[in-house]
């Protein structure tokens, strides 16, 4: 969607009607540039351009000002700067826009678990259970809006439709800063002005051969019959092709459940030896596990650590849990217990501790974990306050103060 | 089994000569007499079959020590009691019968009961003699080695007082719940079916964690003067209690409590079952049932059923299944991952908010086959907590309103992941 500069923005009316239309894309608007403007919030109102201000570099992502004059992400930058001479260039930031990338899918589960991450900026939410508290799917996508906005400054637009290819078009429509339902029964209305590259599957060639055959938009597609279709494209795509001018995309919003294993590692900069510091470093890794299981809306049974020794020797042992878990507390006395069970061992160089063996969590009616309960209430001030809010006591930096005595967890 | 003990037993009279006439051949061909206990009795086929099966169904399918797979077979004067115990629970159950010698025997209950149930349509005659145990019907003849009666542990007494049930009732309400008890014995009191004696009703509840089943019976407290108790029975015993009683007219319940072991005890005619109770606190289950639900759906029980049984077909284990209500009906589907997806509507009736709700299909399957009624309702509680889906209510509908129904199965919906 970098090519668009705004100019045939669409947003809808408050009284839109969202019945059905229960899938939300939301798109963070001109990401990588935008981040940047959060460093540099004097640049703002400016033509920004981020890449390396080099002959050969290319650029990686542009401001709308700056799109207004041509310039497009993947263009080369010497292009760019001669139609935008005035421009302002900035290094890219990569760890930056992961770190942003994180927080904007944080914000997106706050109002659904169901949050499926499309590449770096952009995702699809399913809010058709997303409860009283969110609301309808409209208010659900302002909502999302306004918190992407307040707790992290940067811009999402959201398309709202029964479908995620409709909604992916009408966040593609409400760009920049816009919301956009297209109600279940105007989909159609609303995809035959389009062009037939507009449908997901129609790349280049097939885009061509449907323009060979006169068929340059959507309408068109559709009206053209199954049979003609499936001479020009084969059954499978003539088909799919037909469905999707339709506005009929049965592909459901999935989540991260089709992992296998979730784990998290970390290599030291100086091998530890001392017990204590391992186990505080595990404990940091299986709070980590146990946020992204409950994300990603899965427990494990099996939990599994790695150790890497300064001569690079690696050990792997696991077990099996009486009961799968999602709670960092139960995954770190899992990996504590393996460590412990290893014995004596060499200075480490590598720790990491793995969920395997995972299933859809099953919800109880009520909670005797009061673990859980605990790090659920952690991941939601996460969600609203960042990373570094909440974190155990022993995970604390030394205070130097006088300490009372420890008393165990 | 380790049955290659002599049966001796210090307490029982001396015998004295070889068994008398008319019984003919077994113990004659024996070797000779040695000094043991004589216990004689003839028995009708049928009823000595049921008795036995009756008496082993609760014996442990494995067990550390093995005298506990025995089943101790008393003869009195006319008649012949039959019992079995583990320590946790016991069965006894007491059978008329010609008795020629009363006494105290103890055989491996599974060989017993393998035998009883094929011998031929002819009288049995039991005898214990010299050591072996002889069972004759028919032409067919048995012999087997005795257990040592005397390491056998007393059975619990039966307290004399209890409340009453109807026993159709009490298998009904049974049935009910015990599919929703936890089979996870991490956590042991919700392996048990609580019940509950309050005025003039027994409830009895179960639950996972992830449901809660309650069914609400009548209760005359008799005698006994139990007018408030609690009881926490382990379900697989509880079980077979329910298809024990199902015949019975009125089942009696004593709750022995006090001492360090409590007891409870199910009798009925010549039946009686004993459990020693879960110790520790049930959770307060009853209390997350909502007051009242504005949202529900009515459905077809059977068609309910039907598509549920359908669309799972194709779902992963584990899987939960996914419920979409609005007012057009309500449609399920199933995601099976890539192989496979399934989906169909069926009619309902929505009175409420359109609410999508994600369920594992057994779970409901058993909350539906405990409804007995036609049509079932499934109401929709409120939440607030994206991370937790509001419970789903499932009761019988029944025309009118008829006050709180007697089944109630609250349900916990799984987060909505495909």
């Amino acid at each position: 969607m970098s090519r668009q500069d705004g100019r045939d923005r669409l947003v809808s009316a408050e009284d839109a009607d969202d019945t059905g239309a229960t899938i939300l894309h939301a798109d963070l608007d001109a990401f990588f540039a935008s981040v940047e403007l959060l460093d540099r919030p004097e640049l703002r109102g400016r033509p920004v351009i981020v890449g390396r201000d080099s002959p050969r570099s290319v650029v990686t992502a542009a401001t709308y000002e700056a799109r207004r004059y041509g310039v497009n992400s993947a263009m080369p930058m010497a292009v760019a700067l001669r139609r935008c001479p005035h421009a302002v260039v900035v290094e890219p930031h990569r760890d930056r826009y992961e770190h942003w990338s994180a927080r904007f899918f944080e914000i997106c589960r706050t109002i659904t678990p169901l949050v499926e991450p499309v590449g770096i900026d952009e995702g699809f939410l399913d809010v058709s259970g997303a409860g009283r508290a969110i609301g309808s799917p409209r208010a659900a996508a302002a909502l999302l809006r306004e918190r992407v906005r307040e707790r992290t400054g940067l811009v999402a637009s959201v398309g709202v439709a029964g479908s995620k290819f409709v909604a992916k078009l009408a966040s593609g429509r409400a760009k920049p800063d816009g919301l956009l339902v297209v109600p279940v029964a105007e989909t159609v209305a609303f995809l035959r002005p389009l062009p037939v590259d507009a449908l997901w599957g129609v790349g280049g060639r097939t885009g061509e051969r449907l323009r060979g055959r006169a068929i340059s938009t959507i309408g068109e597609l559709a009206d053209t019959p199954p049979a003609t279709l499936r001479a020009a494209l084969g059954d499978a795509l003539a088909q799919r092709l037909h469905e999707l001018a339709r506005g009929i995309d049965p592909r459901p919003v999935v989540t991260e459940r089709a992992e296998r294993s979730i784990g998290r590692e970390t290599t030291f900069e100086e091998d530890v030896a001392d017990p204590a510091e391992l186990r505080r470093v595990l404990r940091r890794l299986s709070d980590d596990v146990g946020a992204r299981l409950r994300r990603a809306g899965c427990s494990a049974r099996t939990i599994a650590i790695k150790v890497r020794f300064g001569d690079f020797r690696t050990i792997s042992r696991s077990r099996t849990l009486a009961e799968p878990t999602d709670v960092g507390h139960a995954i770190h006395e899992a990996a504590v217990a393996l460590l412990d069970a290893a014995g004596e061992i060499p200075p480490v160089r590598l720790i990491g501790v793995r969920a395997e063996q995972l299933g859809p969590r099953t919800v109880s009616l009520w909670e005797e974990d009061a673990w859980r309960e605990a790090e659920q209430a952690v991941d939601q001030a996460r969600d609203r306050f960042g990373r570094g809010a909440v974190r155990p006591a022993r995970l604390l930096p030394d205070s130097g103060g006088p300490r009372g005595p420890r008393r165990p967890a | 089994m380790s049955s290659n003990h002599l049966f001796i037993d210090p307490d029982s009279p001396t015998p004295t000569d070889p068994p008398g006439t008319g019984v003919r051949g077994l113990w004659q061909d024996e070797s000779p007499q040695q000094k043991g206990t004589h216990v004689r009795f003839e028995v009708n086929r049928d009823v000595f079959s049921e008795a036995v099966s009756f008496a082993v169904k609760l014996l442990p399918q494995r067990t550390t020590l093995p005298i506990l797979g025995g089943v101790l077979i008393e003869a009195g004067d006319d008649s012949v009691t039959l019992s079995a115990f583990d320590y946790e629970s016991s069965a006894r159950t007491t059978i008329g019968a010609a008795v020629g010698e009363p006494g105290r025997a103890l055989v491996s209950g599974r060989l017993l009961a393998d035998i009883a149930s094929r011998l031929p349509a002819a009288p049995v005659e039991f005898s214990v003699d010299g050591g072996r145990v002889s069972i004759r019907c028919g032409a067919g003849r048995f012999t087997l080695l005795p257990m040592p009666v005397e390491e056998y542990p007393a059975l619990p007494e039966l307290a004399a007082a209890g409340g009453l049930v109807p026993g159709e009732l009490l298998a009904d309400a049974i049935g009910q719940v015990v599919v929703a008890a936890s089979r996870d014995d991490v956590t042991p009191v919700i392996t048990g079916v609580q019940l509950e004696v309050g005025e003039n009703s027994l409830s009895l509840v179960a639950t996972d964690r992830y449901r809660v089943a309650i069914r609400d019976i009548p209760w005359d407290s008799a005698d006994s003067g139990i007018v408030e108790a609690t009881a926490l029975v382990p379900a697989r015993v509880l079980a077979e209690i329910g298809k024990t009683f199902a015949h019975a007219k009125t089942v009696r319940i004593a709750i022995a409590e006090g001492g360090d072991r409590e007891l409870i005890a199910f009798s009925a005619e010549d039946k009686a079952v004993t459990s020693l109770l879960i110790k520790g606190n049930y959770p307060p289950v009853k209390r997350l049932f909502p007051q009242s639900v504005e949202d529900y759906a009515v459905l077809s029980t059977s068609d309910l059923v039907d598509a549920v049984r359908r669309v799972s077909l194709v779902l992963e284990r584990e899987a939960a299944l996914r419920f979409s209500f609005s007012p057009d009906g309500l449609t399920l589907e199933a995601a099976g991952g890539e192989q496979a997806q399934a989906s169909e509507s069926i009619d309902a009736v929505l009175t409420g908010e359109e609410t999508v709700v994600s369920l594992k299909p057994q779970f409901l399957i058993d909350a539906l086959g405990g409804v007995h009624s036609e049509f079932v309702r499934l109401g929709f509680t409120r939440t607030d907590n994206p991370n937790k889906p509001g419970p789903v209510l499932i009761t019988a509908q029944t025309s009118g309103d008829t006050g709180p129904s007697s089944f109630r199965y609250l349900l916990q919906p799984n987060l909505l992941l495909r």
